[in-house]
């Protein structure tokens, strides 16, 4: 056993994952720092420095109004894949009945799907109902894809809390659903406030299902990103990019704040 | 809960039955697009690089998301935290960001070519993107904290004295990884090469922006199939197809795995 070798293997170890770090974040910087450019043609290191893209994301109908539908959609995502999510949490893991393995598996199986399978099966759902290009299609669909999230999330959170709390509720006289909006959601608020923001992430960044299942009317910002990117390179789509990025840092701070917060509670 | 339920079934799971029966009919009842499905050369070309891409990517992610996930269990809190923020971050961006940063850097005209041209190593630009690299590469970038997660998960579990006390008992430090720690990190190492493979298989935006002709997908070939030929039928049974192996494979996997592991760390 020489002395070196322990050293030596975990500075080897650092190379390799600090390797691995720079390849997962590298373009992401990069796709920032282009995004200032002033040229033309996407450049780096960029040869002079503007705000041009963001002037003309920002003053474009075209990029604003997908912009906002995606906004909208994302909220009402949001809303919905909570609720449902928190209740079949709240269903799977305090109930007890034949088949909630096989159901729980179900619930969360829209994670592994390929998107790009639910996106025809439900293209082939709507169309009958002449459905497509309406903006009902992608709350639903987005919901589907998002509630696993939620379920997983906040199961996660009620297995880790004392179901004794709540019997003792209901041993004192309180009923089903006062117990549940008073002792058991407030000790899982936490994890349903964090379900949620990804629930938003998630419907927010959706690509698959928005350009399969949106018409003209309802060109969510991934579905025009994606023409842009498909078929001309425009350099706004790295001032848009860019906001993107700082969304995810927002939501991921925001989660992490309420879960200090809601630690502070606790303790 | 009976809310969901119903939701599912409506939103989730008639359409997937409405596509299997899709596949069976046009409009009679008929395997001829099954029989398409397998009697042609083109359909297998895309059926051979997506498991291709897929294994390839599942092994790439293993051998950078491993010593990664590693190292993580091996320092300090806080610098784990660091670590797994700058996991989680790029995790958290948008596919489509992630996969046209590639295309910045990948390019014809792209950062690499521009660097490289510059410094006069090479005359001409190299073909980096819309080919069988470029796909890989995307691909490794979006799905690698798929593997990390898991890994992290089974790693943190595992007894840190078990490890010492085969120190203890005169194993070097690399025989107490190769017949400690490794063994009891195989769990993580099963789950994470499933995710990821699962995931690779139905994967769609990547392969679309960075592959090339010579890279058709099974999920390109939906894509194809269904808005440039109007063949809805034929884009059936690919779904079907394609939804039937993945299916396959979650259940077994699940089953034999255990439910948690494949989903419970997966994201959150």
């Amino acid at each position: 056993m020489s002395p070196r070798r322990t050293p030596l293997g975990r500075r080897l170890l650092w190379a390799t994952s600090i390797a691995t770090l720079v390849f997962l974040c590298a373009p992401i910087v990069i796709v920032v720092v282009v995004s200032f450019n002033a040229s033309e043609f996407i450049q780096f290191p960029p040869q002079g420095w503007s705000l041009r893209w963001y002037r003309n994301y920002f003053g474009a109908r075209q990029w604003l109004e997908p912009t906002l539908l995606s906004l909208r959609v994302a909220l009402v995502t949001m809303v919905l894949a909570s609720a449902l999510g928190t209740a079949a949490a709240i269903g799977l893991t305090r109930g007890r009945f034949r088949g909630r393995r096989a159901l729980e598996l179900f619930f969360v199986s829209p994670m592994i799907v390929p998107t790009i399978v639910l996106a025809i099966g439900l293209y082939l759902l709507f169309a009958r109902f002449r459905l497509v290009g309406q903006p009902v299609v992608l709350y639903l669909a987005h919901t589907v894809v998002a509630a696993p999230l939620v379920i997983v999330i906040v199961s996660a959170a009620l297995r880790t809390t004392d179901s004794a709390i709540e019997l003792a509720a209901r041993s004192l006289g309180a009923g089903y659903f006062r117990t549940l909006w008073h002792v058991t959601l407030p000790a899982i608020r936490p994890a349903v406030i964090s379900g949620a923001a990804f629930a938003f992430l998630v419907s927010f960044d959706e690509v698959v299902l928005a350009i399969f299942l949106g018409g003209p009317a309802t060109t969510t910002l991934p579905k025009r990103m994606w023409e842009s990117v498909r078929y001309e390179i425009d350099p706004t789509l790295t001032a848009i990019s860019t906001l993107l990025v700082l969304i995810p840092i927002i939501a991921l701070a925001g989660v992490e704040a309420v879960r200090r917060a809601g630690r502070g509670v606790a303790t | 809960m009976v809310a969901t339920l119903a939701f599912f079934l409506a939103v989730y799971l008639y359409p997937l039955t409405r596509l299997v029966a899709w596949s069976f009919f046009s409009p009679g009842f008929t395997l001829q697009h099954y029989a398409k499905l397998f009697g042609e050369p083109a359909y297998f070309r895309a059926f051979r690089n997506t498991a291709e891409i897929s294994v390839g990517v599942t092994l790439v992610s293993l051998v950078l998301g491993y010593p990664l996930a590693y190292l993580m269990t091996a320092v300090s809190p806080r610098v784990r935290a660091l670590l797994v923020v700058l996991v989680l971050v790029p995790f958290w961006t948008s596919v489509l960001v992630r996969t046209f940063a590639w295309m910045i850097i990948l390019g014809r005209r792209g950062l690499i070519n521009q660097v490289l041209t510059h410094w006069g190593l090479i005359d001409r630009p190299l073909a980096l993107i819309y080919n069988m690299l470029g796909v890989q590469i995307g691909m490794v970038h979006v799905l690698l904290p798929f593997m990390v997660f898991p890994l992290l998960s089974v790693m943190t579990r595992i007894d840190a004295t078990l490890v010492a006390a085969a120190r203890s008992l005169g194993a070097s430090p690399r025989q107490a990884f190769l017949r400690v720690f490794l063994p009891l990190s195989l769990p993580g190492v099963s789950a994470g090469c499933v995710l990821v493979f699962l995931l690779a298989v139905g994967f769609y935006i990547t392969p679309a922006l960075l592959g090339g002709e010579g890279q058709v997908t099974f999920t390109t070939l939906i894509e194809l199939v269904v808005r440039d030929l109007l063949d809805w039928s034929f884009g059936a049974s690919l779904s079907v197809f394609l939804l039937t192996v993945v299916g396959t494979l979650f259940v077994l996997f699940s089953t034999l795995l255990g439910l948690d592991r494949l989903t419970g760390q997966g994201r959150a």
